[in-house]
């Protein structure tokens, strides 16, 4: 506000040019609007290219976190997409594109368009950019560097860590450190927390021995037995995969490979149920069913309806 | 021979001239004085002091920021838009609302209002002053009332004002039209059959 009263007597452009005179008052120069207007749209652009990235670390953590076997870990899709989605992210997604938005409506004709158009626009654009940063694995590595570096931070590895080191929930991480134990030929598997099982196989496929002898990381589904000794009874193999950003084509892979097996011990199990009743042998003197067909993924499986 | 009239240099000359020469920013002064003073009334600001002292940093604020002057706007709703955030400033600094005569004649408005079947069909009575359409406008959101005034009073078109207030074009019909029928609510109480 002006602390010099204009004389009444005098005009306002005489009184306004004296002030200009005596407050050296000058037309601000080119370069610094020019500046002002280069600088807003850079944080829209940077607010934009962060919305990017917490879109692609969102596919990321959203396609790769425990989806091909989440019967294995949550009760239903509902209770898995509930635990899955990345909150932090989506909202660090929001509070970017409200940036973006901001930003754009103070350039010099951003007024001119609607809200809506700005936000959808803010959005795809945030969206585009996202899905273009995971093809280049950008997700990832975010990802894992930040679970690396910020103790705080819940990486997918650590989440999946976390998920499959449960071994009173029939899962187990870790890796095969010995197969042979005399006197009597014996699997021994080390877990994420440097604990030893024995590991009964009996259930197991060729080709899920042979995994588990390249003594790599993996993750086993089945049931632990606290008698005395740890057993753990494994009803299914499959690769630890984190380590890397998984293709769609490897996720459906990994899905199928799942679901054959969940399906190979029902049909195992149906098969032991026919044989049993050709040999007359009763229902309720049947001796218990197969551990890997009661396990709770396996019962968790939708297909389990089709096959009871 | 008569030589033909030379028209006076138009807003947008002025200020590439007051760029290189200040004491033409004094014809802009000039030009704009009057209508300036009427808006910032009409928005509220009553006090002579206030005004003069309102008016005076509009046209600093205006020749502060001559290089940012956008050619592809009309320097009158530029400097309508710096009279506008000079003036809910003003409030601000005062932590003032708008109060008395925002407008002078309700006449025009009332043939605005009546002529307009968009907002509702009503017929005005026309005995109604400007002093109700003046309450009436008080009552009304501001958003609504600065839309208003700048549409039926300072007659802007929908572009300028969308360049005034910085809002959308579509925007101002959306302003317009709640904004009337808001006002239309208002006077219907006491003035206004139906």
């Amino acid at each position: 506000m002006n602390t010099q009263q204009p004389s009444p007597k005098k005009s306002l452009k005489d009184s306004l040019f004296e002030r200009i005179e005596s407050d050296h008052v000058c037309p601000r120069s080119n370069l610094s609007f020019l500046c002002q207007e280069c600088l807003v749209w850079i944080v829209w652009l940077f607010s934009i290219a962060i919305g990017s990235l917490t879109i692609a670390v969102s596919i990321f953590v959203i396609t790769q976190r425990q989806y091909a076997l989440y019967e294995a870990t949550h009760d239903n899709f509902l209770t898995f997409i509930v635990g899955a989605l990345p909150y932090i992210w989506i909202l660090a997604f929001g509070i970017m594109v409200y940036v973006a938005i901001r930003n754009f409506r103070c350039t010099k004709h951003g007024y001119k368009y609607s809200v809506h158009a700005v936000i959808l626009s803010s959005v795809a654009l945030s969206l585009m950019g996202g899905v273009a940063l995971q093809h280049y694995g950008l997700g990832y590595s975010v990802d894992s560097s930040l679970g690396n570096r910020v103790g705080g931070y819940l990486s997918q590895e650590k989440l999946e860590k976390k998920a499959w080191q449960a071994p009173e929930e029939g899962r187990l991480l870790g890796k095969q450190v010995l197969d042979s134990v005399s006197p009597q030929k014996a699997f021994i598997f080390e877990d994420a927390e440097g604990k030893q099982w024995r590991m009964n196989v009996t259930e197991l496929m060729k080709q899920e021995l042979d995994l588990l002898a390249t003594e790599k990381t993996v993750r086993l589904l089945g049931k632990a037995e606290y008698g005395g000794k740890e057993i753990f009874h494994v009803c299914g193999v499959f690769p630890w995969m984190v380590e890397k950003d998984m293709t769609l084509g490897e996720l459906r892979e990994q899905r199928k490979q799942f679901v054959d097996r969940v399906y190979d011990h029902l049909e195992k199990e149906k098969e032991r149920n026919r044989l049993m009743e050709e040999q007359g042998i009763s229902s309720n003197s049947r001796t218990e069913k197969g551990i890997c067909a009661d396990i709770t993924a396996v019962r968790r499986m939708p297909v389990m309806k089709a096959h009871q | 021979m008569q030589q033909p009239a030379q028209l006076p240099p138009s807003d947008e000359e002025l200020v590439k001239h007051t760029l290189q020469d200040k004491s033409v920013f004094g014809e802009l002064v000039e030009r704009y004085e009057a209508k300036l003073t009427r808006y910032i009334i009409r928005l509220g600001v009553r006090d002579i002091d206030d005004q003069l002292d309102v008016l005076q940093d509009i046209f600093l604020k205006t020749y502060r920021n001559l290089n940012a002057f956008d050619t592809s706007l009309k320097f009158s709703s530029w400097i309508y838009r710096i009279a506008h955030n000079e003036a809910i400033s003003w409030y601000r600094k005062k932590n003032v609302r708008p109060e008395g005569h925002l407008i002078g004649d309700s006449e025009e408005m009332l043939s605005f209002l009546s002529a307009k079947t968009e907002s509702a069909d009503v017929s005005f009575d026309k005995t109604i002053n400007a002093e109700v359409v003046n309450e009436a406008l008080l009552e009304i959101d501001s958003k609504y009332r600065e839309a208003i005034i700048l549409r039926f009073f300072e007659h802007k078109e929908y572009e300028e004002i969308s360049d005034i207030l910085k809002i959308p074009t579509g925007s101002v019909g959306t302003l317009l039209h709640r904004g009337k029928k808001q006002l239309a609510a208002g006077l219907n109480q006491d003035a206004i059959r139906i």
